[in-house]
């Protein structure tokens, strides 16, 4: 993947707000973002990050309360909040498609699997019912379902069978870019298994670029060319997925990192990250990590860092920041 | 398929069930239940008539269990006894006469409160926060709190008696003959239109919450947010997606409903004279004719139970997860 | 004194930004107090005859005289004491059944579940109005209490449900599992920990059940089923029924009782759906969505969307 190719997607000083009662809670604050054709960026980080809201604001799905308060969304130099009603509907799923966390949730309980496949076909292409259905049936084959399937009800199938349909409705329309909140998280790992298999095969044959969300970083750790690290709704480290596990900048991902067991290698006492997540209606000035960080000084406390690049990673720390100056 | 025998059983039970508290209520009052039972008669039966009636509605001189399958008996060949107040009329064709007037009634006004309602609570939910939906419900819910019988004596002052614009009682202008000419239906027509409006303005309320709730629920789920992201269009999302969930926990509603449509029913036809079931049912109390009161009861315990069980059937239709 | 401190600490919580509530409640508050303080307001007593058959609200009599020459304010305020009394005491019966039957069922399951839901469904799909009216009938003009224990004994069964199904979630959570690790009797877990998750389930219980049963005996005393003796605000609508005061335009004969009446009901309806929405707060606008609003044009005008 060279640097040099055109981003598809570029996210730039992107917001997203949550008004309530109480106020504003910013969940993702000024994240900057790219993605490349074809390329897979995993997004990680713990619950109520923010990492879910940057994907739905991607296909500006957001609804009141939230708000996507600052920033573009760039899909090919079209930026998609800016776009009417219209094309955005044009926009939705024909380029970027989603894959949601619970296949059961995300399935409509009451029409069949095949009637949701073929609604989103049918609404951005003209062709016959019957062609639309055909094009179901082969979309079930890819990912191993029968195609007799079609007439079934969400109910009626099992965990990893109702997450493949979900895979397969994202594939309908060949999108350009597949967003994935957490695909495997609610599966055993055995199905995961599978899943993953199936989900190389296809980045294999269709080569679409894909933006990976989970909390689980060794997962993102086999998929993922890049990882972004989000805490409290800041990217606080992007790079290759290499360097983002084996030689991890950022305290915070550190820790994260850290927290995860390896089945190999010598046994190691798991360390967590003490103290929560900040509470986003009452975030300071300072940086939001610095009160669970070991290594946080005045500075931090003070000043929020920004994400600054250091050749293909950007980090923000003022601690690296300054090891950085010092060395 | 097994839900709904299951429902099935269950409606015959409950049947059962009011057969025998018809059957044991009367002997539960002190005093002879048979002179109790026709005591409205006085003289107007003669007594083989009597004593004939006494013995099809199980007052014999066998043992309970006997007298119980006589009554049984009975009741399923349509045998109830006569009517006293309207002697030598027998209670089936009494009933026969008045039902349809208050299927005709309940039905219209039930399938309008719900149609209106349910659009009204759609419409809330899909603009919340508009004046609609921060309103409209509270004020109905409000309106319908009202007592129906206090709603009905409102409606019946102000619309009929002081401003004249609908007559004062009667399914029909009792002058004309009744027949399936226009101006015989008109008349139906004119003289239901009080009774029915103040049923559905009690209704109403329920409709709209229900359907509004259900929507807030149903919008606030996944497969919408992914129906959205696969771009398309709001009225399809509206109808496949929100309200065919939303519909379900109105049909259960519907059951739950039914028998405050019922008691509405009895007011608004006494307070409008009008020649229901539930008029009959209050009559009958008051002139003490025990047998058509109690199969006044019996019959709207039936329709009731007929009307839950088509709302199961719809149920079952509508959600793909019951049938198996 | 702390858990009082406590229960009116989350008694404002439920008043702020809750018109709903505060409206209804002050509704009723303002009729049981005026009720209650009936000696104080009128020195008539409701049963005497005082002026001239159906005479219009006066300086006097400020609501007028029914047929028989009665003070229709006095009749109001007194009348009031005993259908309150009846609406909650029958509320009180059926939350206290309801809660007795719902909680038993869903904590401990199997037969008892089983037998205590068949006896409810069946219960529950009578149509209520003609079982009390057939009561009635058979039992002969009954007098407001009793009313007051048949109207409690037939609304129990959906309370019941409700509470059944929320005592089977809250039963299928794990400190109720740890409790009865720890040994702790099912008596006590019942009082400690299942009881106090369903207070609002309860206090919207009582309330819609005081809503019909205002209704329900207003309804059946107006039917001629209750006792014509006893001065309620059914009866008096029973009275003015009968006396024919429509007809004569004795407006005030009926108008009187059947306002105070739904005005009862909607005070009452209106503290239900405030408990409904403090319960379940997606179903609440809050003014955020008005905050939202201005911010997203703000937001919009400045990416340069009309």
């Amino acid at each position: 993947m060279s640097t040099d190719t055109k981003p598809l997607l570029q996210v730039r000083d992107l917001s997203v707000d949550y008004v309530t009662d109480n106020g504003n809670a910013r969940a993702v604050n000024q994240v900057t973002l790219d993605i490349r054709p074809g390329e897979t960026v995993g997004l990680a980080g713990e619950s109520g990050c923010g990492k879910s809201t940057l994907a739905f604001a991607i296909a500006n799905l957001h609804a009141a309360p939230a708000l996507i308060s600052e920033g573009e969304i760039l899909f090919e130099d079209r930026d998609v909040l800016k776009m009417s009603e219209r094309e955005l509907r044009d926009f939705r799923w024909a380029e970027a498609s989603m894959v949601f966390q619970s296949a059961m949730n995300a399935l409509n309980p009451v029409i069949t699997i095949g009637d949701q496949i073929i609604d989103v076909i049918l609404a951005h292409k003209t062709v016959t019912r019957d062609e639309a259905w055909k094009r179901g049936e082969e979309l079930l084959e890819t990912v191993g379902i029968h195609p007799s399937r079609m007439t079934s009800y969400a109910h009626q199938l099992s965990g990893g069978m109702r997450q493949r349909v979900v895979i397969a409705i994202a594939l309908a329309l060949r999108p350009k870019l597949i967003i994935m909140d957490e695909p495997t998280t609610a599966l055993d790992v055995v199905v995961e298994r599978e899943i993953m298999d199936e989900l190389y095969a296809l980045k294999e044959e269709y080569g679409f670029a894909i933006l990976f969300i989970s909390h689980d970083l060794s997962l993102m750790g086999e998929i993922a060319d890049r990882i972004g690290v989000m805490y409290a709704g800041r990217l606080v480290e992007l790079g290759t997925a290499q360097e983002v596990l084996d030689d991890a900048q950022h305290p915070y991902t550190k820790g994260l990192v850290a927290s995860f067991p390896t089945i190999h290698g010598p046994k190691v006492r798991l360390e967590g990250i003490p103290g929560n997540p900040p509470n986003l209606l009452e975030l300071g000035e300072g940086c939001h990590f610095a009160d669970r960080c070991t290594l946080s000084t005045d500075l931090c406390k003070t000043t929020n860092p920004d994400l600054i690049r250091k050749g293909d990673k950007e980090i923000a720390c003022h601690v690296v920041h300054s090891e950085e100056v010092a060395a | 398929m097994a839900f709904i025998i299951r429902r099935l059983a269950f409606y015959m039970v409950a049947i059962f069930i009011a057969i025998t508290f018809n059957f044991v209520m009367p002997r539960l009052m002190p005093g002879d239940p048979v002179d109790a039972l026709f005591a409205a008669a006085g003289g107007k039966l003669p007594a083989e008539t009597l004593a004939a009636y006494q013995e099809m509605l199980g007052f014999t001189d066998g043992p309970l269990w006997e007298q119980y399958l006589q009554y049984l008996y009975s009741v399923v060949t349509f045998e109830l006894g006569p009517a006293i107040m309207m002697f030598p009329v027998p209670v089936t064709e009494v009933l026969g006469n008045t039902l349809p007037w208050t299927v005709f009634l309940a039905g219209t006004a039930s399938l309008v409160s719900i149609a209106v309602g349910c659009f009204i609570g759609l419409y809330a939910s899909y603009n919340r926060g508009g004046v609609v939906d921060r309103f409209v419900p509270f004020f109905w819910q409000f309106v319908a709190s009202m007592p129906q019988a206090v709603t009905a004596l409102f409606v019946f002052f102000v619309f009929a008696l002081t401003l004249k614009w609908f007559p004062l009682g009667f399914g029909a202008n009792p002058d004309l003959d009744p027949g399936l000419n226009w101006t015989y239906i008109k008349s139906v027509l004119h003289h239901a239109v009080l009774p029915m409006v103040t049923l559905i303005v009690s209704m109403l309320a329920t409709w709209i919450f229900t359907m509004r709730n259900a929507m807030v629920n149903v919008l606030g789920e996944d497969y919408i947010t992914m129906a959205k992201a696969k771009g398309l269009t709001p009225r399809r999302i509206m109808t496949h997606y929100a309200a065919r969930n939303a519909i379900l926990p109105v049909v259960t509603a519907v059951s739950m409903a039914l028998g405050f449509a019922v008691a509405g029913q009895v007011f608004i036809e006494t307070v409008y004279n009008y020649p229901g079931v539930g008029q009959l049912i209050i009559k009958s109390v008051g002139a003490r004719d025990y047998p058509l009161m109690q199969a006044c009861f019996l019959m709207i315990v039936i329709c009731v139970l007929v009307a839950n069980f088509i709302a199961d059937i719809l149920y079952v239709w509508l959600d793909p997860r019951l049938r198996k | 004194m702390k858990s009082l401190k406590r229960f009116f600490a989350g008694l404002l919580k439920f008043y702020r930004g809750n018109p709903a509530g505060i409206i209804g409640s002050s509704i009723v508050a303002l009729i049981v107090v005026a009720c209650l303080s009936a000696p104080v307001l009128t020195e008539n007593s409701p049963t005497k005859r005082v002026a001239r058959g159906h005479q219009p609200p006066s300086t006097e009599l400020v609501f007028g005289s029914t047929r028989a020459g009665k003070d229709v304010y006095s009749q109001v305020l007194y009348g009031g004491r005993v259908s309150l009394m009846v609406a909650f005491s029958a509320a009180a019966v059926t939350t206290v059944i309801a809660l007795s039957v719902g909680v038993t069922s869903g904590y401990f399951g199997g037969r008892i579940d089983e037998t205590m839901m068949a006896v409810t469904n069946v219960m529950l799909v009578f149509p209520q109005l003609p079982l009390l009216i057939i009561l009635a009938a058979f039992l002969g003009q009954v007098g407001p209490m009793v009313i007051a224990l048949i109207l409690g004994l037939t609304s129990w069964p959906w309370g019941a449900r409700v509470m059944r199904s929320q005592t089977l979630a809250i039963r299928k959570k794990e400190f109720i599992t740890a409790a009865e690790v720890m040994g702790e009797s099912k008596w006590r877990i019942i009082a400690v920990e299942i009881i106090p998750n369903l207070i609002s389930l309860v206090a919207g219980m009582f309330v819609g059940t005081s809503l019909y049963a205002i209704g329900a005996q207003a309804g059946l005393e107006f039917l001629g089923l209750g006792d014509p003796t006893v001065v309620s605000w059914g009866t008096m609508l029973y009275w003015a029924q009968s006396s024919a005061a429509f007809f004569v335009g004795a407006w005030w004969d009926f108008v009187v009782p059947g306002t105070v009446i739904a005005l009862m009901g909607g005070g009452l309806a209106l503290i239900n759906i405030s408990i409904d929405q403090v319960s379940n707060p997606k179903l609440r606008t809050g003014k955020y969505l008005k905050i939202w609003r201005r911010m997203k044009a703000n937001v919009e005008a400045k990416r340069g969307q009309a």
